[in-house]
């Protein structure tokens, strides 16, 4: 039989009410209160232990609170570890997220607690774990814990997960492919998209457009004093690609030497080219400059209208390359630039 | 205008003395079907390998597919490829249902070449995997583009054109098993029942981006990129007026079968008199600077709104760059009051965490979801390999890698294979077909 570990607020934990908000946590073996009712439902597992906690002290001692669990949890054999639900209490949703999060990222086992949408808990907490969709007050522990404990038995049983919406969690902010069970073709669901929407009669896109995550423009540097960096997603590398960067999908970048150097020498002469297969390679194999402009940037030296250029050029590939792996590669290459002082970047494509 | 096209709905195909069709099974004198692949001097080496659903084998580097055909008036099947400009669109042509001629190479791969499994977990992702295919396997002396990851690929994709059109002639002489009528009149001819529903427009954006010739989608022989935005017939994509390209990263592309059979045309041809009034395909392309794109983007709109057009759905074939051609052409269509429906595939990323298309704007509120072209697809190895199983990981096609840090290489010693869903041969099927669709986890 597999084993789980429930995490319950003072209230639910039978401890006391608002007076008893500041307990400590402490753990106990078998279940309490509403974990009763959880070991009940749960198919092939029981409840071991209880964890107990009170909202404020989480709350005002989330480091103490969250190490003191952890130590609790680290000779316990689990398989699942479930927290609330919490409804809508806030206090009592954002312990159910930070314990969650941390057992996750600590023993690696499925996490599962649910909360109201209202719960600021919700949007805290529903990119790192499972958050089910409950009711608003304790009134629906009744339908809450069940659902808790149906996708737990399924997280246990290792079952297919069918998605967000089909087993009643928040959405996670990850989009994947499925194969539909009816296999209706896109093209039926297109043409009953469009019936509904020139009938003016709801539909629901397959495709949300997600809130757009702008950046700001940074403020003026003064150029004739700034180190300039060239980036380039438009894949010039030396030409034996010494980081064997792909030339699609890219998940890896490189970082190349121009110190001293006038300009890119090209394939011809055994300098630099193109890996990127999105475009047509010739031009950028016979000059490329003209996708990493550094003979332009010299002359703009030379003048002084900037003052230097940062000694290495980083380079990937940027067709087919996922919006996730491209700002990881910024994260690994930021370091580079600002250890050696860079103002600003020019940034190119193809 | 009127296209009957008679269906022999092949159920075997094998190799004989005389090319026939007999109760579904399709015999091919193979000699006489290589003389006419042979007819190109650059083809240097070429075979016909048959292979049927269930089979234990593997195809890839696959650049192309096409549905056989013959037009009866003796016209070209495909013109501009196969023969003269002429118009189609119109009159009888014979298909052989059930199977396709696949482009395969013998060696070389590239960019947006796929990969087809007949059997096995693998035959789930491309609806090719469910037809008798007839492997044209080629190799040439096109030596200027040998190592490169882009290729044209003209003499094979030509060859196989001409193949299909003479295994359409095989049932020429023949009555077909079934036969579909594609009938729709000028717009201003129709019934007063007719106009007064609402119309509709398809809006197709096929892959157009690479400015040297040789490489994209052709409407009539023409190159797609050199185009403006136009007004064409539904009958001329079910009868071989577009022909597929060598570009796109493969789950993306649309073959020549896939133009041949759109699911979309056919679809809102069964709706039209009931629900909608079909008015017509405006065939867009797909292009590379912006300026290029607001402004097929803007032709688009002319042309719909001057129809008339009430709705809309459009589709593209590609993703990323091509992403903003897709959502400008929407958001200008809705910006005209046309009522749209998109169809297109996501970029996601393995883990799905990334942003689904390059381009958003909350107008294109309404999208139908083809796949997430970069699926990780692990699959065990197959028997028989048609084709080079290493130009999965050799030659740059758009699934495939040559090493990764964590996943190895894409073809491992034993045949196994890990690829992304991007090398999946016409694998998100855009134009209408995929039962595959993209949900929140």
């Amino acid at each position: 039989m597999k084993k789980g570990i429930l995490y319950l607020n003072q209230f639910f934990g039978q401890i006391g009410g608002e007076d008893k908000a500041d307990y400590e946590p402490s753990i106990k073996e078998g279940q309490v209160g509403a974990g009763l009712l959880l070991n009940s439902l749960l198919e092939d597992a029981e409840i071991t232990h209880t964890v107990i906690c009170g909202d404020n002290f989480m709350g005002s001692n989330e480091i103490v609170a969250v190490d003191t669990i952890l130590g609790f949890l680290e000779d316990k054999e689990f398989d699942i570890f479930f927290a609330g639900p919490a409804f809508q209490a806030g206090r009592y949703g954002n312990a159910c997220g930070v314990i969650c999060k941390a057992v996750k990222e600590k023993f690696g086992v499925p996490v599962v607690t649910s909360m109201h949408q209202e719960n600021p808990g919700v949007d805290m907490f529903k990119k790192d774990i499972y958050i089910l969709k409950g009711g608003d007050s304790a009134a629906k522990m009744r339908k809450d814990m069940p659902l808790m404990a149906k996708f737990g038995n399924k997280l246990l049983k290792g079952e297919k997960i069918k998605g967000a919406e089909a087993e009643g969690y928040y959405p996670r902010g990850i989009r994947l492919e499925i194969f539909l069970e009816d296999e209706t073709p896109a093209c039926d669901r297109a043409i009953n998209m469009l019936l509904r929407k020139i009938n003016n009669e709801p539909f629901v896109s397959e495709l949300p457009i997600p809130e757009l995550e702008t950046v700001p423009i940074a403020p003026a540097i003064k150029l004739a004093d700034a180190k300039i960096a060239l980036i380039t997603s438009g894949g010039i590398v030396p030409v034996d690609n010494p980081d064997k960067i792909q030339s699609a999908s890219a998940t890896r970048w490189g970082r190349y030497s121009i110190a001293g150097m006038k300009r890119l020498g090209n394939k011809a002469d055994g300098g630099f080219k193109t890996i990127h297969a999105g475009y047509d390679p010739s031009a950028a194999d016979a000059d490329p400059n003209i996708c990493l402009p550094l003979d332009a940037l010299r002359a703009y030296e030379e003048e002084g209208k900037i003052g230097s250029i940062h000694d290495y050029y980083y380079a990937t590939v940027g067709t087919g390359t996922a919006e996730g792996e491209a700002a990881r590669m910024a994260q690994e290459i930021i370091p580079y630039l600002k250890e050696d002082g860079v103002d600003a970047v020019i940034l190119t494509s193809t | 205008m009127r296209l009957e096209i008679g269906n022999f709905q092949v159920q075997n195909i094998e190799f004989g003395e005389t090319s026939s069709y007999k109760n579904g099974t399709l015999t091919v004198n193979k000699e006489e079907a290589l003389a006419v692949v042979l007819e190109d001097e650059h083809i240097t080496d070429a075979d016909i390998i048959l292979t049927k659903p269930g089979d234990d084998v593997r195809i890839v580097p696959v650049k192309e597919a096409i549905e056989p055909r013959y037009r009866l008036n003796g016209g070209p099947a495909f013109p501009g490829i196969t023969g003269k400009i002429e118009r189609v669109g119109s009159g009888k042509t014979v298909a052989l249902k059930n199977c396709s001629v696949l482009a395969v190479g013998k060696h070389w791969g590239s960019f947006g070449d796929g990969l087809i499994d007949m059997s096995g977990e693998g035959a789930k992702y491309s609806i090719f995997s469910k037809l008798i295919n007839v492997c044209l396997v080629v190799d040439t002396d096109e030596e200027f583009e040998r190592h490169e990851i882009q290729k044209k690929n003209h003499a094979l994709r030509w060859a196989a054109h001409r193949l299909a059109e003479y295994l359409g002639s095989i049932v020429k002489d023949m009555t077909p098993d079934s036969s579909e009528l594609f009938d729709l009149e000028p717009i201003t001819k129709r019934d007063e029942t007719v106009h007064k529903l609402p119309s509709v427009v398809f809006v197709m954006q096929p892959q157009s981006q690479i400015e040297e010739s040789g490489f994209n989608d052709l409407v009539y022989g023409w190159d797609t990129n050199r185009m403006l935005p136009t007004f064409m017939h539904p009958n001329e994509i079910l009868d071989g007026a577009m022909v597929g390209g060598s570009y796109m990263c493969c789950s993306s592309k649309w073959s020549t079968y896939d133009f041949q059979n759109c699911p979309t045309i056919k679809s809102l041809y069964n709706e039209h008199g009931k629900t909608i009034n079909f008015l017509g395909v405006i065939m867009s392309n797909l292009n590379v600077s912006l300026e290029q794109k607001e402004r097929a983007a803007m032709f688009v709109q002319q042309i719909a709104s001057n129809l008339g057009a009430d709705a809309a759905i459009i589709t593209e074939e590609g993703y990323g760059n091509t992403d903003a051609d897709f959502i400008e052409c929407f958001r200008l269509l809705e910006e005209a009051g046309i009522k749209t429906v998109g169809m297109t595939n996501e970029c996601t990323g393995r883990d799905g965490l990334s942003q689904p298309l390059a381009a958003l704007d909350i107008a294109a509120d309404a999208i139908v979801s083809c796949g997430n072209v970069s699926t990780l697809i692990e699959l065990p190895p197959m028997g028989t390999v048609i084709g080079e199983l290493e130009s999965l990981m050799r030659d740059g096609l758009s699934g495939g890698w040559a090493g990764d840090e964590k996943l190895g290489p894409s073809v491992r010693e034993d045949g196994s294979i890990i690829m992304e869903n991007n090398a999946m041969f016409c694998g998100d099927s855009t134009l209408g077909q995929s039962p595959k669709t993209v949900i929140e986890f």
